[in-house]
């Protein structure tokens, strides 16, 4: 007997059904709001009405990354967003990404036209490619000149005359050494070798004191990536020849282009690296130094204050890599600064480069120092609050001195993978000499060329307009 | 009786079937579509087979391959020690669901978790080492996952242990459904216990060995990236890189999903073409079985 006033198993049946085809179709229908697709242009200016006055109470989403480099940058950004929020009624809600992901969802975000207003921005390559593909806004035209300037993005942040990312904290690549063990082997520890041959006969003296001359991990790849950025400039004039070698312009084989892995290749013969570089990682390797089990390795700036809190302030000193190269970069300290950018498809472009002022404000460009204990970008702050030697030394040398921009950010990520990572390992592993590891360069740059033409023009073009 | 239009049932069909299309049928449609374009966003222009000429022309995918046909040889090992293990815990020893649960933990854990321990053990200066100096076996001693041609062979000794216990426990659980009166007639019947397992055990597991076997290949095949990844990221060099590492280089990290589609298709086939036969093994199997 049927209920009354129940449905009957079939009614419930057909009206699930139903239900479920109506969803279904709905799922498969075009969204009011179809996705733009990406384009090759470069992003238009500003307009006039971008550039009108801001509404109240707008609502930013911003992606970051830095906390891992850098501890305490989410504390301090957390309080940057509430006194801006305070100030203008606007609202910003912040991720912090995964280091694996920072520019895959960016770029997966756009494509499906949902970036964020606000993204952080590797420099180089890094954030280039999304500027090719259309998904990063220029900022001249919305944040003035001046601060465009004083932010240190450097020539790696500019293509087509526009600049894409604002520098927000510095990045210095340098070389430290342990003074005590300089000392202990009989080397001038305020005079750090700043030739090739230098450099081999302080590694002889530090070996035969019993100590491992450089230390650092090989098998998460970005140690590899560092030596490169420091000993690729040697023999290159400027950034753009750089780009020529990852294009093809130049040739990899070239025994001045594969002499960074001929030096690797050298280093590790004589003894001078320790013997487990490709079975750990690059931070258990720059641990090595912090522990006092080697007296040199490669760093950035952000990690400095920790290898001090290690081995104490006045045991640690820091060098460029010493110089083989006859090229105008040879010998120079390297800077860079991670940044922050504008996404094409923001709404609030004018608020979310409002946002980006504000964290140049020098109470915050003070805090950040305070807080953090980072060395900002700007080039305007007042640098002789630091106190400490070291950290003064890097801030002048490294970043406002005759510095030259880090050119690993230039390379194709096929490149990371196929060559640079492939050929400092191989080297380390005995497989590859610096030769052999110039042949592979080579020929993974043959191979990314075919797979890249498109991306090959931008390069180029990016190569014609970047001098020094 | 009941009379219903015979549209009826496939209009009940229809939300199911349009939800498989949409969340299998749409994928896989959109990753052959995509091996055909030179994808930058969220598409590109149509290239044709040029994806595949450049794969398959590449000699870095050319050791992705070998590296998981090498995998491969783990399939025998796993079986092998599964089947053991299963075996001897069914005689039942003392305390034999401590064993059980000692053997089965490795599977419960996370697979990066088992790669980052076991990886920081296997270090040249690793814990393992280190044993084995104290024990004055420095010989043994060696770069387990910095060293090219060792580096694999590591790689696989962890998936083999930690995927070890799944095989034991299915095996263990197809044997405590086995009628015991059979093993029992065996027994007085005068066969050993060796002759007891290979003519009356495993002869009775072959529907779930058959079953593991195909898991296992497909797991050398398309599940080995996490422990590639944690371990190793491919090197030292490419020594070991595999086709899901090969995969996620070019979707993820050189933003070229247009290749990265064309090595799933390709790997999509490769799976494929080794289970199929598999399956159909079986089937033949259980077909004689019924005859």
């Amino acid at each position: 007997m049927k209920a009354r006033g129940l449905t009957s198993r079939r009614q419930f049946l057909k009206l699930t059904g139903s239900s479920f085809s109506l969803l279904a179709l709905a799922a498969c229908a075009p969204t009011q709001q179809a996705p733009q697709q990406p384009s090759t242009q470069q992003p238009t200016a500003p307009t006039a009405a971008e550039a009108s006055p801001a509404p109240s109470g707008v609502e930013l989403r911003m992606s970051w990354w830095g906390e891992q480099e850098a501890p305490g940058l989410e504390n301090w950004l957390k309080e940057s967003i509430a006194l801006f929020e305070q100030q203008t009624g606007h609202q910003v809600t912040p991720t912090l990404q995964d280091t694996s992901v920072v520019i895959s969802e960016f770029q997966t975000a756009s494509a499906a036209n949902s970036a964020p207003d606000i993204q952080y921005f590797w420099n180089g390559i890094y954030h280039m490619e999304s500027v090719w593909l259309g998904y990063v806004e220029p900022l001249n035209g919305l944040i003035p000149d001046d601060l465009l300037k004083a932010s240190n993005a450097t020539v790696l942040s500019v293509f087509g005359g526009k600049q894409y990312r604002l520098g927000w904290y510095a990045v210095p690549m340098m070389w430290v050494y342990n003074k005590e063990m300089f000392d202990k082997a009989g080397l001038n520890a305020d005079q750090p070798p700043k030739t090739w041959d230098e450099f081999i006969a302080a590694c002889d003296k530090l070996k035969a004191s019993g100590v491992i001359p450089v230390v650092g991990g090989l098998k998460d790849g970005p140690w590899g990536e560092w030596y490169l950025g420091h000993s690729l400039t040697q023999n290159l004039d400027s950034p753009g020849e750089a780009i020529d070698l990852f294009v093809g312009t130049r040739d990899w084989r070239d025994p001045q282009h594969w002499e960074p892995w001929a030096k690797l290749e050298e280093l590790w013969k004589a003894g001078y690296m320790n013997d487990d570089m490709n079975s750990i990682d690059l931070y258990p390797g720059i641990d090595l130094f912090g522990a006092g089990k080697g007296a040199i390795t490669q760093i950035v700036g952000p990690l400095v204050p920790r290898m001090q809190s290690l081995l104490g302030a006045d045991t640690v000193g820091a060098m460029v890599m010493p110089a083989f190269g006859q090229g105008n970069m040879a010998g120079k300290p390297i800077a860079d600064t991670q940044g922050l950018g504008i996404s094409s498809q923001s709404q609030h472009k004018q608020v979310a480069a409002e946002f980006l002022i504000f964290l140049h404000q020098p109470e915050r460009v003070n805090a950040l120092w305070e807080q953090v204990k980072q060395l900002p970008a700007d080039s305007t702050w007042d640098g002789s609050v630091i106190a400490d030697p070291l950290l003064k030394q890097i801030w002048q040398e490294w970043m406002h001195g005759d510095n030259v921009p880090y050119i690993s950010n230039l390379m194709p990520t096929l490149f990371w993978t196929d060559a640079m990572f492939v050929n400092s390992q191989k080297i380390i592993a005995g497989e590859y000499t610096g030769e052999q590891a110039g042949q592979n360069a080579h020929d993974v740059t043959q191979k990314w060329v075919e797979q890249n033409p498109d991306m090959a023009e931008k390069y180029k073009q990016w190569a014609a307009e970047m001098k020094l | 009786m009941l009379r219903t239009s015979r549209f009826i049932p496939y209009l009940y069909l229809t939300p199911a079937a349009l939800l498989l299309a949409f969340t299998f049928g749409y994928p896989l449609i959109a990753i052959f579509d995509f091996s055909t374009r030179r994808i930058r966003g969220a598409s590109g222009p149509f290239i044709g087979l040029e994806n595949y000429r450049q794969v398959l022309n590449d000699s870095v995918f050319h050791q992705a391959v070998a590296h998981n046909a090498h995998l491969l040889l783990a399939v025998p090992i796993l079986l092998a020690s599964g089947l053991l293990l299963a075996i001897l815990l069914y005689e039942r020893p003392r305390w034999w669901p401590l064993y059980r649960t000692i053997l089965f933990l490795p599977y419960m854990l996370a697979v990066p978790l088992v790669g980052i321990v076991l990886s920081n053990m296997l270090q040249r200066n690793g814990i393992v080492n280190e044993m084995l100096r104290a024990i004055g076996l420095n010989m043994l001693a060696l770069d387990w996952i910095g060293s090219a041609g060792l580096a694999l062979w590591s790689v696989m000794g962890v998936i083999i242990w930690r995927e070890m216990g799944f095989g034991m426990m299915l095996f263990l659980a197809r044997l405590q459904s086995l009628n015991e009166e059979v093993t029992e007639a065996a027994r007085i019947d005068g066969a050993n216990w060796w002759q007891r397992v290979l003519f009356v055990t495993i002869p009775q597991l072959r529907g779930v060995i058959e079953f593991y076997v195909v898991i296992s290949v497909i797991t050398m095949l398309a599940w080995v990236f996490s422990y590639v990844y944690v371990m190793t990221r491919g090197g030292p060099g490419n020594a070991t890189i595999v086709i899901e590492m090969y995969l996620y280089n070019f979707a993820f990290r050189n933003a070229l999903p247009g290749i990265a589609s064309a090595v799933a298709v390709i790997l999509f086939l490769l799976t494929l073409g080794l289970t199929i036969p598999l399956f159909r093994l079986r089937a033949q199997a259980a077909e004689e079985d019924r005859a």
